[in-house]
């Protein structure tokens, strides 16, 4: 863990000289977690390619001002939730996803599985974005409860009481596909 | 649907927020209750497609080339800003000290001493004060306007 840590300061510093190897590496390393948030929130995978080049072309313009490397994923990620709130005042906000768009980011997958994923995602997106935010952040693999707290800006036992909610506020939208999302495997 | 009370239990489960003893009860009572089983194995759905990543695919190349061009047209940009800049100092030293006396000397027959007009300064800045303070405010303009386009470049680069 300590070495994993030591490496990517290493790299932060790397890329703070402009070395395009450590860049490259940094990409690399969280392209999937920006990835991920970025899509969770727009349900476009063109749109999210777009803007996770945007988070971290904007990363890297601003690297120099990174300190210390607790708070460069959560930074971030910071960053690539204001991009996703820009992108959201420029167009208009559709709360639902089409099955066509859920196949795009899902790749080939089976039918069943990509209807299962359609109706978390639709559940998803009639969420508020805090909501989306904490839940998107706080299951995916890595992101510790002080590193969601930091995104959010929130405290720690705020983030906590916050998922609770956000998690049965999801189920409530949930409340009669229990049958098709028990269905697929 | 949800008939059994202790079906509220389930994300506080999830979430590994029971108690020891909480846990073994909640644990006790699934192994008997088809609801919170069913209603756990919902849950376990949802939880396993928020935990899925996804990969945008070989993007790195793709985000150096546009950082490259994203910073040639910062720097650009950078040098028109300048180039604008020294145009307008120059076009406001030319105003300044060419173009406003002629256009006054053309209105008025002669370049007008204002120096009757701001006696009360001039004593106040003392021997400092030229004869002529109309030149003396236009010089000061300009310095300010120089200063100001000079800072304002120093933010843009910042």
């Amino acid at each position: 863990m300590k070495s994993t840590i030591d490496d990517l300061e290493n790299l932060i510093r790397r890329a703070q000289d402009g070395d395009e190897h450590a860049m490259t590496g940094l990409i690399t390393i969280h392209k999937a977690l920006i990835f991920t948030i970025v899509l969770r929130m727009t349900n476009d995978y063109d749109t999210s390619q777009d803007l996770t080049q945007e988070t971290f072309i904007k990363v890297f313009m601003n690297i120099r001002k990174v300190k210390s490397v607790e708070h460069f994923k959560p930074w971030m990620c910071m960053i690539a939730r204001n991009l996703v709130r820009d992108y959201f005042r420029r167009i208009k906000r559709s709360n639902t996803i089409s099955f066509e768009s859920i196949k795009d980011f899902h790749g080939r997958s089976n039918i069943e599985m990509t209807r299962r994923r359609m109706i978390i995602q639709n559940a998803l997106a009639k969420l508020t974005e805090k909501d989306q935010m904490l839940l998107t952040l706080t299951y995916y693999e890595g992101m510790k409860l002080d590193e969601v707290a930091e995104v959010m800006k929130m405290t720690a036992s705020n983030v906590k009481i916050g998922i609770h909610r956000a998690r049965k506020r999801l189920r409530k939208q949930l409340e009669g596909y229990e049958h098709e999302l028990l269905s697929a495997g | 649907m949800n008939s059994c009370p202790q079906v509220e239990k389930i994300v506080d489960y999830c979430l590994g927020e029971l108690t020891g003893r909480e846990k073994g009860n909640f644990e006790m009572h699934l192994k008997s209750c088809e609801i919170c089983q069913r209603e756990l194995r919902v849950e376990m759905a949802v939880e396993n497609e928020l935990s899925r990543e996804f990969d945008p695919g070989f993007i790195e190349n793709r985000i150096k080339a546009r950082l490259q061009l994203k910073q040639t047209q910062d720097m650009r940009s950078f040098w028109l800003y300048a180039f604008r800049m020294a145009v307008y100092g120059v076009t406001a030293a030319v105003a300044a000290f060419v173009l406003i006396p002629m256009l006054l000397k053309s209105l008025l027959g002669s370049v007008p001493n204002l120096s009757q007009y701001t006696q009360g300064v001039g004593e106040l800045l003392g021997k400092l004060a030229p004869g002529n303070m109309f030149i003396m405010v236009l010089g000061f303009c300009y310095i300010a306007v120089f200063v100001v386009s000079m800072y304002s470049l120093a933010q843009i680069r910042r």
